[in-house]
């Protein structure tokens, strides 16, 4: 029924012209949803003929890596195409491809054209394999979201499932990701490794870890140093199991808080120094898996340092607004994992901080706010703290078990997202860091928006 | 008059294998509430390999994947079993969730059909019926001694119950044990079954301080167990009835005149 594509083609594009412009703003994905409705294989039949795919998967950093291996391609001139921040199901993969056809819903000069998108890890395995994908980036796989996302151990059954239908893909692989790792080594095609090179910190994976056990004959994994969760340096005394030499490697560390990170990526074409405003040791990976990522592109590594050092964070990645007198930083959490990764990300942190909360329990959130009780909140020194969300009471409960009841003085509760905001900023804080889930995101930006804080983040997009 | 404080020696079972759903925040919880009384705590992480190091007044286990769920089960040797039966006989109570609830039952076949014998502390079969089969996934909320307990399940396998164990409540919204015949859990004499997380304990304080009478039974009987300030844990309660629709009037009752124990 090959009618049904321009069909569908045409009906998309209406859609998110229309949702533009009645401004609701998260509408970048409805075009593509109307599309896929229409003919439910336009995706599929739509890659075809491409000069590259490239897919990113894994839990957290999809976003970031995404954004930055668009940024080096367009750098060295391709012509890219990829998804609407975040919106990483079949809908937002449709959207992408959609401004790039014409009325009969053929690609214009689809020779010279580069898809790049992220893809959520549940859709990888029946989506991501049949788009033809020439690289395939595997970033990290922690629990996340267990009600709607099912247990680890399945996503990673899914990878290792589909490894045989991308036979002929670039496999770019987080070397410290032991259940990656082990996945990875089953491809037939080329293999590149990213990680870190050497790391002082955990001697021994976080308590809850997901992988703590040989993925390969399930003894005990000895590690020599843990960057963070289970990423680290591990091998198995048992059956030689042992984690990859990365081909690109992050030395020389140094945070610098909320303000970035300076390191240097060593690759095949040399060492490059990096300075970034993308903090935390999480986006090191990132930057690291985009590095990769070129190689199998094939595009010039040169311009790394300067497309990272340009590089802006992504919608609610860090992202920052300034307020005032007040410096709002928004750092998305969806998992125990990025969750963790933030209040690291605080504690380096000389400057005194304000820090809100907000916990909502949809089901783009996981309707399981459990997750919480893995989050290292013991650790979070704070001076004034709000709770805000559907479960700020799920917050506050927490917050009293991991710092005992003093923290009652510094600690305010308010369900509204907007209430919580205006009570957070109540105090003119210098710096007020924003935890939020996603649609608790969602409705903050929203308001940042109304507020005339921030343009509509549908605009951001290319 | 706290010159004596009681000790109650914790055994964490499988922190490594059995952790899924945050199930340590039941550890957390039992702990702080316990500092917060005066009574100390020792807690023995038994890791997947080890053996227990003398007894526990209280086990704790939590939930885990297939996998790691196997694991632990070959893991619960004969001698582990061994202790933790003669414990639980002697007096010492548990908290087991989910998977952890599954293992300390008869047996539980899992989606792939293998079937991994329990310790057989409660009188329950678990059955997987395999993964075309929808989990039991959502908020619950269950009639408990006159009160709620309010969690979240998220189970493939389904319990029944034997004719030696009771549940331990009744579910108003949700699947508990099996979705067919309204029970949630299981009650043998100082052991408690549950499909609850949440974690469970933090936002049920009146099931915390069950399970800590439980254990201080039988090593302080006479200590008395102050009743606490819980504003904050029937504040998270309340929010977990209202998400699961449920009417929220018996905690406010409750909480009015400031007696939070049930």
């Amino acid at each position: 029924m090959r009618a049904r594509r321009p069909l569908a083609a045409l009906a998309g594009r209406s859609a998110g012209r229309l949702s533009r412009l009645i401004g609701r703003g998260g509408g970048s994905a409805i075009g593509g949803l109307v599309a896929s409705v229409i003919d439910p294989r336009f995706v599929r039949d739509s890659f075809r003929g491409l000069a590259s795919t490239v897919v990113v998967t894994g839990t957290n950093g999809k976003t970031t890596t995404t954004s930055l291996i668009s940024g080096l391609a367009r750098d060295a001139g391709r012509r890219v195409m990829t998804n609407p921040t975040g919106s990483n199901l079949e809908r937002g993969v449709a959207a992408a491809i959609l401004p790039y056809m014409d009325w009969a819903a053929s690609l214009r000069d689809p020779a010279s054209l580069h898809a790049i998108l992220e893809l959520d890890e549940r859709v990888f395995i029946n989506l991501g394999t049949k788009l033809h994908p020439s690289v395939v980036v595997l970033l990290n796989l922690f629990r996340d979201q267990l009600d709607r996302y099912g247990e680890v151990d399945a996503t990673a059954a899914a990878f290792a499932a589909s490894m045989d239908q991308i036979k002929s893909a670039t496999l770019v692989v987080n070397a410290d990701d032991p259940a990656l790792v082990s996945i990875s080594r089953s491809h037939k095609g080329p293999v590149i490794f990213f990680g870190m090179d050497g790391w002082c910190g955990e001697d021994a994976p976080d308590v809850w870890a997901d992988v703590g056990r040989c993925p390969e004959c399930n003894a005990r994994l000895e590690w020599s140093w843990v960057v963070f969760a289970h990423l680290g340096d591990y091998r198995c005394d048992e059956c030689g199991f042992c984690r990859p030499l990365p081909d690109v490697r992050v030395t020389n560390y140094e945070s610098r808080g909320l303000d970035g990170a300076t390191y240097v990526l060593e690759t095949a074409g040399g060492g490059h120094r990096i300075s970034t405003t993308l903090p935390g040791v999480y986006n090191a990976y990132n930057v690291a898996a985009a590095a990769a990522a070129t190689h199998g592109l094939n595009l010039d590594p040169g311009t790394l340092s300067s497309v990272v050092r340009t590089a802006e964070p992504v919608f609610g990645r860090a992202e920052r607004i300034e307020v005032g007198s007040t410096t709002l930083v928004i750092l998305l959490v969806k998992n125990p994992t990025g969750a963790n990764q933030a209040i690291d990300l605080l504690r380096s942190e000389a400057r005194p901080l304000d820090v809100l909360l907000l916990l909502n329990d949809g089901v783009a959130d996981g309707e399981d706010v459990s997750w919480i009780w893995d989050v290292e909140f013991d650790r979070l020194a704070v001076d004034r703290v709000t709770v805000g969300g559907i479960r700020a009471q799920d917050l506050a409960l927490r917050l009293k078990y991991a710092h005992g009841e003093e923290i009652a003085d510094k600690l305010y509760v308010q369900n509204g997202i907007e209430a919580a905001l205006n009570k957070a900023l109540a105090e003119e804080p210098r710096f007020l860091v924003i935890l939020p889930t996603y649609t608790a995101m969602l409705e903050l930006r929203s308001i940042c928006v109304r507020r005339g804080w921030v343009t509509p983040f549908w605009r951001d997009v290319a | 008059m706290m010159s004596s404080n009681p000790v109650l020696r914790i055994a964490y079972l499988y922190p490594d294998l059995m952790n899924l759903y945050a199930d340590r925040g039941n550890l957390i919880c039992l702990q702080r509430r316990c500092e917060w009384r005066g009574i100390l705590t020792s807690v023995q992480r038994l890791e997947w390999g080890d053996t227990l190091q003398g007894g526990a007044d209280l086990y704790v286990i939590g939930g885990g994947q297939d996998r790691q769920q196997k694991l632990a089960s070959i893991g619960l040797s004969s001698r582990v079993a061994d202790q933790i039966l003669s414990d639980l006989g002697d007096g010492a109570a548990m908290l087991s969730v989910c998977g952890g609830y599954q293992l300390m039952a008869r047996s539980y076949r899992a989606a792939d059909g293998d079937v991994m014998t329990g310790l057989g502390v409660f009188d329950a079969e678990t059955v997987h019926p395999g993964d075309g089969v929808p989990r039991c996934i959502g908020n619950v909320v269950c009639d408990w001694n006159n009160s709620t307990l309010a969690g979240f399940e998220n189970h493939g396998g389904r319990t029944y119950l034997g004719s030696h164990t009771a549940p331990l409540a009744t579910v108003r919204i949700g699947h508990g044990n099996n979705s067919e015949d309204g029970t949630e859990g299981a009650v043998v004499d100082s052991a408690v079954g549950t499909y609850l997380h949440g974690a469970v304990l933090p936002k049920n304080p009146h099931l915390a301080d069950h399970i800590i009478r439980l254990a201080l039974a039988r090593v302080a009987p006479e200590f008395h167990l102050d009743i606490m300030n819980d504003t904050e844990e029937w504040a998270a309660h309340r929010v977990a009835l209202r998400v699961a629709g449920v009417d929220s009037s018996w905690v406010d009752e409750v909480t009015k005149v400031g007696d939070t124990r049930v």
